[in-house]
């Protein structure tokens, strides 16, 4: 259109002679035309000062779909999407609409509404738990086949980048992940003379010397089922043992490791506060910043929630380490991907590919870690921003940067894991609040759960 | 001309007369109610239809087809050990549930009729109507953050006190009776208002010829007040059956079926089954199809018990 466009600013005298007009009238069409190119040029210099209405206004898809759905958890991020949202909405002519639920409940009504093919929503939330199952069953279309150019997937830290990746293929964006890290009261740590624990051992003597109750709790746990819940916080101790999910096509999770992995995990749960056999990792969060729980082994997002001083009783007062040996650190990542039955028409996915790349632009990282989020993040860009590197606590990096080579993707990744892992869960409750007592028979009607699992979808 | 005089309409002509009143009667209730059960069987036929369908099937929500597999689910349904706890749970709350309200509806309203007069009568009556227009899963959510060991308020006087804080929602043997205290809680202080009303509803010669007879209040309730009542009193409890019948969404804002399934009743189980965990569907409808035809034939017996001790 207007780019590129050269201006004739005054016609040669050939051209006059040519025209066979007088001077004073080629003057008076010079002065014309002198003042049309001045205006036209400055009409393109306005139009070019606005990068993004220019980029949106070339683009047919503009006002062309009502309404984006994205299915969501109430997480940092998403609250702060929601409310700058209307950059994006004036920009595309487009709504946008973001329904956050729970965890469990955001992984059960994705995969109904992917698995029915309503089309609800065309954006959803996806994170380690389910990217193979959305992936294998084809709910979801290959990320970068969509993604504008300048979004530069390479900027995304190399744990993000594996996790939102199935069998060669990327299939999210991810907005934050991480792994796991190891969150004490220095304070108290110091002041009883303990030093952070480099082993197991260590830690049940920490987290027993810690235990003061009812003031203060050695540590606190997840206890709730779920693959993405107890499951979750089990893994580690699980693998750091010794344990492995499958032998081929044998699931084998009922091993002696598990055995003792389980046995380890109830014996600290004899320091978390009462009603922890149900946590889910926010009750976690809240006992451990409310200031009653003295250590917990989390996903390393909620060392900036602990130092929240607006929310946080112990903000200033945390020390980081990675989690002793021989733990892994359970590396995770979530973000949005493009619902395939949801965006019908080629408009549909261009502008919700559009609003996954504005979702998890450097733009965006850098607006979230201005707004005071620091917890939610995917970028190295983001890594290396002064502000950032301003405000997050430099234990807190340094914690990170330690745990980084432990930090692996734990769980069994297959499209079947969110079954296998939530028939896990189930039994793990059941052994954590004593209403089974016998954890080999509970790993072994987990395995007997799984074995069927993979047999019917073998039979199909 | 002299009029004459209409024939006086003999014992045949009255009864022709009322049987065609009420034959028009009937013809108008059921003009009345044809629209409404129309709707209910458009509505409600085809999926009910679907769902037998489906329990005969094996489809899963993460395979797009499916095959015939007749009794298969059934067969498997046997053996479930979580589906026949996941009865037993149903059962267990229905009965606490519905005795329970009606046992607290009961007390509360007498005890206001006898002790409370006038205008506090009414503020009371709103008081006691507030629990019930909140949403279930807000009260539930309420209440388990209430019941919350470190942070609810019901453990506080065990924390001032020096005591462990007691696991409301974490205790198996606990679990199901601290969802049931909620349940009791919103429809036990409602069904109270209706209980006085239903009481200053009667009339106060037989009550007052009791009291005349020196009999203590209790006795007068006992012997006199609560017979009459009866009929509606057995009514609310068949309404309160139904409705507890319907309890997923308090259970589930509470403890979703845990700790381990410990509150897991039957309608929570198919849901986790078809849709949280699983997504098998069809085997979830077998379970619903168990449940529809298992709660039609009790209700059915049930309403006829009603009946009979109505009288």
């Amino acid at each position: 259109m207007l780019s590129g466009r050269t201006f004739k600013t005054a016609p040669s005298d050939d051209h006059l002679h040519q025209l066979d007009i007088n001077k004073e009238e080629a003057e008076r069409t010079m002065s014309i035309k002198k003042r049309a190119g001045i205006c036209l040029l400055g009409v393109e210099l306005a139009l070019g000062a606005l990068p993004q209405t220019a980029g949106a206004a070339d683009q047919p898809c503009v006002g062309k779909v009502p309404t984006i759905r994205a299915i969501a958890q109430p997480i940092p991020t998403i609250t702060f999407l929601d409310s700058v949202k209307g950059d994006f909405e004036k920009k595309w002519a487009t709504k946008i609409e973001i329904q956050q639920f729970g965890e469990s409940e955001r992984r059960a009504k994705s995969r109904l509404d992917a698995s029915q093919g309503t089309g609800a929503y065309q954006v959803y939330y996806i994170d380690e738990a389910n990217v193979a199952e959305f992936a294998t069953s084809k709910w979801v279309l290959p990320l970068l086949h969509y993604m504008p150019k300048d979004w530069d997937w390479n900027d995304f830290l190399e744990g993000r980048r594996a996790v939102a990746t199935y069998q060669g293929t990327v299939w999210f964006a991810p907005f934050m992940g991480g792994g796991d890290l190891m969150m004490y009261r220095k304070d108290i740590m110091t002041q009883k003379g303990l030093q952070p624990p480099k082993s197991l051992d260590d830690l049940t003597k920490v987290v027993a010397a810690l235990n003061d109750p009812p003031r203060m709790y050695g540590t606190s746990l997840r206890g709730r089922r779920g693959s993405g819940m107890n499951v979750w916080r089990w893994t580690p101790f699980f693998r750091g043992m010794g344990g492995q999910w499958f032998d081929g096509d044998k699931p084998v999770f009922n091993s002696d490791a598990a055995v003792k992995a389980t046995k380890y995990y109830i014996n600290l749960l004899k320091y978390a506060p009462p009603g922890s056999s149900t946590n889910t990792w926010s009750e976690v969060i809240e006992g451990f910043r409310g200031g009653q729980v003295g250590l917990i082994i989390e996903s390393d997002v909620m060392g900036p929630w602990a130092e929240d001083t607006t929310k946080s009783r112990i903000a200033g007062r945390v020390g980081y380490a990675p989690p002793p040996d021989p733990l892994p650190s359970a590396g995770f990542a979530h973000g949005f991907a493009i619902s395939a039955k949801g965006n019908p028409t080629e408009c549909s996915k261009t502008v919700s590919a559009e609003f996954v790349a504005w979702s998890t632009s450097k733009e965006m990282e850098a607006r979230k870690v201005k707004a005071g989020i620091l917890s939610d993040f995917a970028r190295r860009s983001t890594l290396d921003n002064p502000e950032f590197k301003a405000r997050i606590n430099p234990d807190y990096i340094q914690g990170l940067r330690d745990t980084a080579p432990k930090t692996d993707l734990l769980i069994w990744k297959s499209p079947l894991w969110p079954e296998v892992g939530d028939d896990l869960g189930l039994e793990l409750e059941q052994v954590f609040t004593g209403s089974q007592p016998d954890i080999k028979q509970a790993l072994d009607s987990a395995v007997s759960q799984a074995e069927q699992v993979v047999k019917r979808a073998a039979d199909k | 001309m002299s009029a004459v005089p209409e024939p006086a309409l003999g014992e045949s002509g009255r009864n022709r007369h009322s049987g065609r009143r009420l034959s028009s009667r009937r013809r108008f209730t059921a003009l009345a109610l044809a629209p409404a059960l129309v709707m209910l069987v458009a509505l409600s036929l085809p999926p009910t239809i679907g769902v037998i369908g489906l329990a005969f099937r094996n489809a899963s929500l993460l395979s797009p087809t499916s095959r015939w597999i007749g009794f298969g689910n059934f067969v498997l349904l046997w053996g479930d050990r979580r589906f026949f706890n996941s009865l037993e749970v149903s059962i267990i709350w229905e009965i606490v549930t519905v005795s329970g309200t009606m046992i607290l509806a009961i007390l509360l309203g007498i005890l206001i009729f006898e002790r409370v007069r006038g205008g506090l009568r009414d503020i009371i009556c709103l008081a006691l109507i507030l629990p019930i227009l909140i949403p279930r899963v807000s009260a539930g959510l309420i209440w388990r953050f209430m019941y919350s060991p470190l942070m609810g308020v019901v453990n506080y006087p065990f924390q001032l006190a020096g005591l462990q804080p007691i696991e409301f929602l974490s205790r198996p043997s606990l679990a199901l009776y601290a969802v049931a205290i909620v349940d009791v809680w919103q429809w036990g202080l409602f069904f109270a208002v209706i209980v006085l009303k239903l009481l200053e509803s009667l009339p106060a010669g037989p009550l007052e010829a009791a009291r005349l007879d020196r009999a203590a209040s209790w006795e007068v309730h006992w012997f006199v007040s609560l017979p009459m009542l009866r009929p509606p009193l057995v009514t609310m409890a068949f309404i309160k059956a139904i409705e507890s019948l319907r309890s997923f969404d308090l259970i589930y804002a509470m403890t979703g079926g845990g700790p381990g399934i410990a509150t897991e009743t039957l309608d929570l189980y198919v849901y986790q089954r078809g849709f949280a965990m699983s997504g098998q569907i069809s085997y979830a409808a077998a379970m619903s199809v168990l449940l529809l035809v298992v709660s039609t034939l009790a209700f059915s017996v049930l309403w006829k018990l009603t009946q009979l001790w109505s009288r």
